[in-house]
């Protein structure tokens, strides 16, 4: 048990409660964040002495030196894109609709709530090789299904968009119960007495959702979508384990491809670092829009 | 102990309501249980299947049947190879993701729940936004640029494939959001009753320790599922942090795609192995989950 | 009551006696029995490899490892899966033999080119032996972090295994400049397989003259030739089960080694053997295929490796669209299986199709060395060569032929070496290799029959295997090691994980999706691999590049 002074100041007090938590980030990522920016501005292999080459790396990924630039991570970071916004918007829609359903008093619910949250606790990369056996072309579940509702059977692995919705599936799958969880507090918090009133003036389930359950859950839609991009950006475990990347390079996100250059076979650290660090950027970008624009409106 | 129990009441009456929607027609009622049930089965559809692959042959495996004995004649052959000649491997790495997940989870929750009443309960000169902005920061980063570093950084700290190391990377990156879960939950505590316990002539701490962290157990809950499921599923920083000896289960998780091609049967039974904890601690918390994660939607 | 006492206790001393008798009557090795041995194995299993373990002659290695532990790592899919299959599977054996304790680090076939050099880089020093692709030995050994282990070989106090059993492609994976760095474990190579039953059918034969206007060549000893019949029985329902059946079945999704096929292939499109005394003398136009060996230039967008990619996406289209999704275990089983008329792959197929857990095609195995080309393009003189009588032949030992290396940094090199030479042992190689499911393969003359090893028909029979099955498959193993004119040049220069895996590998796929043509997939991989030797060194990369094909200059 912590011994401390009856009395803390309320200064000294509000340092008390925040430091350990700041202090831990520090001591653990201050060395591997500085360090890493540093790589990025040199052409270190591992195993090979770093050589300082200023932003040579930067220059050539963005095409700065007239090359035209990192084709693969301009390719990559597409893929990304599309998994990001698919997936957000997807796991915010699916999350809410099923939230919305569930928050209606309804037989068995709790144990229905508790299967639903499942797959948000299962290992990414387990699922990816779940994906393998369940959107198998020839005998799995899914086309069988899709096939015996009389729809054509879908090449979810060789053909490179069938293969990229595969993924999107697997990842909105898994984190859709995310959503739907947060959500779902959230209406439940709504008071019932708003809604008694709002029938009043209504009878439409539609215009009940717009006008009350929306403007009162979209603080936490709002820090849902955030946490979900800022994932989602980072994505590798499902395409690893699931496509393999293919067919060809259809399915690489942009963290696969840094990966691959600095992680498996080459160890190109510099070049990684540098790739990392524009990512890094971009979620600044993003997190701070959010943390002083959407956020300011609630706080 | 009034201001505590008095709060409690305030807080269960805000917490409490069912906040269901009004009731429907019935048809609309049929209606609204169907899509239940449709959802609930989209969720665990995909796990029953795994769950019949896992006792089949590789040969079985691929052609589509679902029933066992009916369709095909069930085996134990994968689950027998993971706990037979195969088991001090299959025990070991168990053990390992069980210490690791629980070692992370105990940091990541007490530093998030300190910083996250911090954060909720007083002004920091910097700025709550931004430290919040910053903690979460924490995750931007992909994990590729900075495993390296942490590999160089274990190597000088000899902490590259031990406990510790394990437990400090994976509280590390589970931080954040414990910190998040935290504060949203205690930003909507109502301040009068702190204020009050305070003027009672409480510390700082103790006013924490006594009136805030007991009414806190839906979020702190939430906050070490979603941390002991992270960590126990974390699968990049282990594939290079931990050698041998700390090895977690997602690592042989990983290993059953060999050069040999996919084995269904397999794989899926590693699969089922893999989420059995996570899925059971969810199970049980359950209730709590819902009401710890509000992430500021419920306002005090 | 005394009297009772001494009566019951003289019975049981009988009863321990006669216990301990039964102990000692049965056959145990290094006081372990068969069934502590091999615990998860069945009857017939545990007798075979029992018997295996007991004719090895494994030395008493008790005064080497008594007490100790080595870590073992090893490409993994568990207990009971390829390769990493065999070292669980002698693991209590060896601990029996030396009382040492091994501990199984596994290690996913996608990582290997992470795991293994993290931790050499990082100065872990995890393992004291790998069980790994020979395609790596370019980066472990410029680094140094393996061992020679030339000094063990022959020592008494090991278990036996030859140099000399080891046909002489397979040997020259396990060596390096001159010194030998691995033990024999699997030895890859890709044959081609085929339904002899159906191809040696007259009606199946007439219907395909009557068809193509051609005598049906079986097997066949061209690419070309096999195009034929794979065409001519795709989408027929030659296995009567009332759908259309395929003609090749081949693994082709990204990171499902379909880059191999490609090579196997490509190699009689693009590679020309030399023209005096010795076919496999290297020089800058013969005997190469992946770099021009005096700068390092990238071959792959060569106009042979075009033809032959072109070539590979006409075969790949005489089998169902799936393939290009497939990884090998889901090849191997459509042929198994009886869906598929041929495919070529590596000797796991031979294995495999004796087990009846997964085949259905015992006793219908077709096996024959892989065909040559009768069209090549000649690159000294720019020009493609077409001549149907002497075709272009080019075997292979694509693959990673996965066997152990000892780590420069072993503690105990004895007792690695132990366990290393314990796997490699004649008796229990081929005892694993007739395993199919361990994902062995034959490499050695005691697999081969006469003249060129000394294996019979009989040792395999002894062990289940369908004699005419072995009798083509045995022969067609040998065939390739021994009696093509050359062999495709193994690439295992440091970086050969980010040329075949990150690149190539990728590239042809796009091709084989139809995301790219032949000709843009594999510029796109010369660009790459132009990119990839730069990042390394041009000088450092020509450098090991000839002393791995043997060039020594124009």
């Amino acid at each position: 048990m912590l011994v401390l002074k009856p009395m803390m100041q309320k200064t000294s007090a509000k340092y008390f409660f925040l430091m350990p938590g700041v202090l831990w980030i520090l001591a653990f990522t201050l060395f591997p964040l500085v360090y890493s920016l540093y790589l990025s501005f040199t052409d270190f292999r591992l195993g090979k002495e770093p050589q300082f080459v200023g932003t040579k790396n930067y220059v050539e990924i963005l095409g700065l030196d007239g090359e035209g630039g990192d084709d693969k991570a301009l390719e990559t970071a597409t893929f990304s894109l599309f998994l990001t916004l698919g997936s957000t918007s997807m796991t915010l829609i699916m999350g809410t609709l099923i939230a919305w359903v569930f928050n209606h008093d309804l037989p068995m619910l709790r144990q229905m709530r508790a299967i639903i949250t499942m797959p948000l606790f299962a290992a990414p990369i387990a699922l990816g090789f779940l994906g393998v056996v369940i959107f198998n072309e020839t005998n799995g579940p899914l086309n069988n299904i899709l096939q015996g509702l009389g729809f054509e059977r879908i090449q979810w692995i060789i053909d490179p968009w069938g293969a990229r919705f595969a993924v999107l599936i697997t990842d909105t799958w898994q984190w859709t119960p995310f959503v739907f969880i947060v959500v779902l507090a959230a209406m439940q918090s709504i008071p019932e007495d708003l809604y008694e009133s709002a029938r009043l003036d209504t009878r439409s389930n539609w215009i009940l959702f717009r006008r009350i359950t929306f403007p009162l859950i979209a603080p936490a839609l709002g820090t849902v979508a955030l946490l979900r991009l800022v994932e989602t950006i980072k994505i590798l475990d499902i395409p690893i384990s699931l496509t393999g990347g293919g067919p060809g390079a259809a399915t690489q996100t942009y963290s696969y491809y840094v990966y691959q250059i600095g992680l498996r076979g080459s160890f190109q650290l510099g070049d990684a670092s540098a790739l990392s660090y524009l990512v890094v950027i971009i979620a600044i970008i993003i997190s701070s829009i959010y943390f002083w624009r959407v956020r300011a409106r609630f706080d | 102990m009034d201001a505590a129990s008095s709060l409690s009441s305030s807080i269960q009456t805000t917490h409490s309501k069912p906040g269901y929607l009004p009731g429907t027609s019935r048809i609309g009622r049929y209606l609204l249980i169907g899509l239940a049930f449709f959802f609930t089965f989209l969720a665990i559809s995909p796990f029953l299947f795994a769950l019949t692959t896992s006792f089949k042959t590789q040969t079985d495996s691929i052609d589509g049947t679902v029933i066992p004995f009916i369709q095909y004649q069930p085996t134990l052959i994968n689950w027998e190879q993971e706990f037979g000649l195969g088991g001090t491997e299959t025990f070991k790495s168990l053990r390992n993701s069980a210490l690791i997940a629980l070692g992370s989870t105990l940091i990541a929750t007490i530093l998030g729940t300190l910083a996250g009443y911090g954060l909720g309960r007083f002004k920091y000169g910097i700025g709550n936004r931004n430290l919040v902005s910053w903690f979460m920061s924490q995750r931007f980063l992909p994990p590729i640029a900075s495993v390296i570093p942490f590999v160089l950084l274990f190597r000088d700290l000899k902490l590259i494939d031990t406990l510790p190391g394990m437990v400090i990377i994976n509280a590390t990156f589970t931080l954040p959001f414990a910190v998040l879960i935290m504060r949203d939950f205690f930003a909507d505590f109502p301040q009068e009753l702190i204020e009050a316990a305070l003027v009672d002539g409480a510390g700082h701490f103790q006013t924490f320790r006594d009136i805030a962290l007991p009414l806190a157990t839906p979020a702190l809950v939430a906050s070490v599922i979603i941390c002991f499921s992270f960590a126990w599923n974390e699968y990049l920083f282990a594939s290079v942090l931990a050698t041998k000896e700390w090895k977690p289960y997602p690592m042989l998780v990983a290993g059953s795609d060999s050069v040999r091609g996919i084995m269904f049967g397999f794989v899926t039974t590693r699969m089922l192995i893999a989420v059995t904890v996570p899925v059971f601690l969810s199970l049980l918390v359950q209730r709590y989950i819902v009401r710890g994660l509000t992430f500021g939607a419920v306002k005090g | 009551m005394k009297k009772k006492l001494t009566l019951v206790l003289l019975l049981v001393s009988l009863l321990m006696m006669f216990g301990v008798r039964a102990v000692v009557a049965q056959d145990t090795f290094f006081g372990k029995t068969a069934a502590e041995l091999f615990p998860d194995s069945s009857d017939s299993e545990r007798e075979l490899a029992f018997k295996a373990l007991m004719a090895a002659n494994i030395p008493d290695g008790r005064a080497l490892g008594e007490g100790k532990t080595i870590t073992i790592g090893t490409l993994g899919q568990g207990a009971r899966g390829g390769i990493s299959g065999t070292i669980y599977f002698w693991r209590p054996a060896f601990e029996a033999a030396t009382g040492a304790t091994v501990e199984i680090v596994e290690i996913p076939y996608g990582q290997l080119g992470t795991t293994i050099p993290a931790d050499f880089l990082t100065g872990q020093y995890t393992y004291d032996a790998f069980v790994a692709a020979a395609w790596q030995y370019g980066d472990w050994v410029s680094n140094e972090w393996i061992q020679p282990i030339d000094a063990w070989i022959g020592d008494e106090r090991f278990p036996a295994w030859a140099l000399e059993d080891v046909a002489p492609p397979f040997r020259a994976l396990l060596q390096w400049g001159g010194q030998t760095y691995g033990t024999q474990m699997d030895g890859d190579a890709q044959l081609l397989y085929y339904r002899n039953d159906i191809l040696n059918d007259p009606a199946w034969q007439e219907q395909f003259k009557a068809e193509t206007g051609k005598d049906m060549v079986v097997p066949p000893q061209t690419w070309q030739q096999l195009y034929d019949i794979t065409n001519f029985f795709n989408g027929k329902d030659w296995n009567n089960d009332g759908d259309p059946d395929d003609g090749i079945s081949l693994h082709l999704k990204a990171g499902g080694q379909g880059h191999f096929h490609y090579a196997t292939l490509a190699a009689s499109f693009a590679v020309t053997p030399a023209d005096g005394d010795d076919a496999m003398a290297v020089s800058k136009f013969d005997n190469v295929f992946w770099f021009d060996p005096d700068d390092m230039t990238p071959l792959i967008n060569q106009p042979g490796h075009v033809a032959a990619l072109e070539f590979l996406q006409q075969l790949a289209a005489t089998g169902q669209e799936a393939q290009f999704g497939w990884e090998l275990g889901a090849a191997w089983d459509n042929f198994l299986q009886g869906n598929a008329i041929a495919t070529f792959s590596w000797g796991d197929v031979g294995s495999l199709s004796q087990d009846p857990g997964r085949s259905i095609i015992k006793g219908n195995l077709g096996a024959a060395v892989i065909p040559c080309s009768d069209t090549w393009y000649d690159r000294e003189t720019g020009e493609f060569v077409t001549n149907t009588d002497a075709p272009n032949c080019v075997g292979n030992t694509t693959g990673g032929s996965w066997h152990p290396v000892m780590s420069a940094f072993t503690d105990e090199p004895d007792l690695t070496y132990f366990f290393m030479s314990m796997i490699a042992n004649p008796v229990i190689n081929f005892y694993d290799a007739t395993t199919g499911w361990q994902g062995i393969d034959p490499c050695c003359t005691y697999q081969l029959f006469p003249p060129r090893g000394d294996a019979t028909p009989d040792d395999y029979a002894a062990v289940g295997f369908d004699a005419s099955d072995m009798e083509r498959y045995i022969a067609a193993y040998g065939e390739n090691v021994f009696s093509k004119p050359t062999s495709l040049t193994y690439l295992r220069i440091p970086g050969t994980l980010e040329y075949i895996q990150n690149s190539l590998d990728v590239r042809l796929s796009e091709a084989m999706t139809g995301q790219k043509t032949a000709q843009e997939a594999l510029d796109a991989t010369a660009e790459d691999w132009a990119d990839i030797t730069e990042s390394l060194g041009v000088e450092s990369q020509l450098e090991i590049y000839q002393q791995a094909i043997g060039y020594a200059g124009s």
